[in-house]
């Protein structure tokens, strides 16, 4: 507002100089019939009355009045700019705070649907593993049952097998040394009795 | 060929009990007739018999013989060797040398039961524990204790299976 009225001010002063310029010079054309001494008259005292009221002293305190409005128009302009710019800061701070977060907000929406996505997709690969291993763990469950199964069996028919043997080597090594032949007479000869025909059929038609 | 055991007239003592021992007597026997025969060649009057083995003179008294008897020397000699040609053998093994005793009975049995003059031969074998192996001609007899545990097996595993399963 101050600008204005400084142009105002300085349009109005230009315009009063127009002004008497142009009146001096009517003044001057009005009295030119008289003879050119006159004019040359009124000139120089037009210039000195212009001399005499745009003096220096004027012209400085115009100056300086001019330089002081300016200077506070200045001021007044820059503490209004000063004003706007914290404003505009204040605001603009507002609005990127504003944006920040909602771009954030949008960012954390997409980072935290992404990082539910992957957990997610993490819990089905590791459900899906899980499940696999649960699988290969039964299948190998039944294997190794089996397998325990028959390894079971065919050491239980490996012992019955042997059993003739590990039985007959227990009764050695405990009582061998206390099993005489005369003791045994009886049941040789039993034995002997109860294939007597074997032997004597194969003693009589033998070869 | 299935051999053909002629009758046989005479016994075998219990003394005598395999072919080794039949051999020394036949051995000792023909021994004998040849010096007796070559007493008679010398025309000698007083024939002296050497001192004889004790399974000869067991064999001469069970057959009631007299060796200075020509005629019964070459009975005894045709008895030899008929029980040499075609006497059965049995082979029985043990699992430690029998006693002359044990071989006595044995051989008993088996001459009352088997065949009056059946020879035997024993064999060793540790490993069989108990029992015997009986082998004739043909055939081969398990009696040990090995396989009489194979044979009644099904009541040890029964009896083992109780005792598990309980």
């Amino acid at each position: 507002m101050t600008i204005w009225w400084l142009y105002l001010i300085l349009g109005l002063l230009a315009a009063v100089g127009i002004a008497f310029v142009w009146l001096i010079v009517r003044i001057g054309n009005a009295g030119a019939p008289k003879g050119r001494n006159v004019i040359d008259s009124f000139e120089e005292a037009a210039d000195k009355d212009v001399e005499h009221i745009f003096n220096e002293d004027f012209r400085e305190e115009l100056r300086n009045r001019g330089r002081l409005h300016f200077e506070k128009i200045i001021g007044e302009n820059a503490m209004f700019l000063q004003q706007d710019l914290r404003l505009t800061t204040s605001q603009l701070n507002e609005y990127m705070k504003t944006e920040i977060a909602s771009k954030l907000k949008d960012e954390f929406a997409k980072y935290e649907e992404s990082i539910m996505d992957a957990k997610q997709m993490a819990i089905e690969s590791i459900q899906k593993t899980n499940a696999a291993i649960d699988e290969q763990r039964q299948l190998l469950g039944v294997q190794v049952q089996q397998e325990i199964v028959a390894e079971k069996k065919q050491m239980v028919i490996r012992f019955e097998q042997n059993m003739t043997d590990i039985i007959n080597h227990y009764v050695l090594a405990a009582i061998g040394n206390q099993i005489d032949l005369n003791d045994q007479l009886e049941y040789i000869l039993a034995d002997l009795n109860t294939n007597k025909q074997a032997i004597i059929e194969d003693i009589t038609n033998g070869a | 060929m299935a051999p053909s055991v002629a009758p046989v007239p005479m016994t075998l003592p219990l003394s005598v009990i395999g072919p080794v021992d039949l051999g020394r007597i036949i051995r000792e026997v023909e021994t004998i007739d040849n010096e007796q025969l070559q007493t008679a060649i010398r025309k000698e009057a007083d024939a002296k018999i050497a001192k004889t083995s004790k399974l000869l003179d067991d064999l001469l008294q069970d057959n009631h013989l007299d060796l200075t008897n020509k005629d019964q020397r070459a009975q005894l000699k045709q008895f030899l060797k008929v029980v040499n040609d075609q006497a059965p053998t049995l082979h029985i093994s043990f699992s430690a040398d029998p006693s002359p005793l044990f071989l006595e009975k044995l051989i008993t049995w088996l001459r009352t039961e088997i065949h009056p003059v059946v020879l035997l031969t024993v064999g060793l074998q540790p490993s069989i524990g108990a029992g015997c192996l009986v082998r004739t001609t043909n055939k081969y007899f398990d009696f040990t204790l090995r396989e009489n545990f194979s044979k009644k097996g099904d009541i040890l595993m029964a009896k083992l299976r109780e005792v598990v399963t309980a």
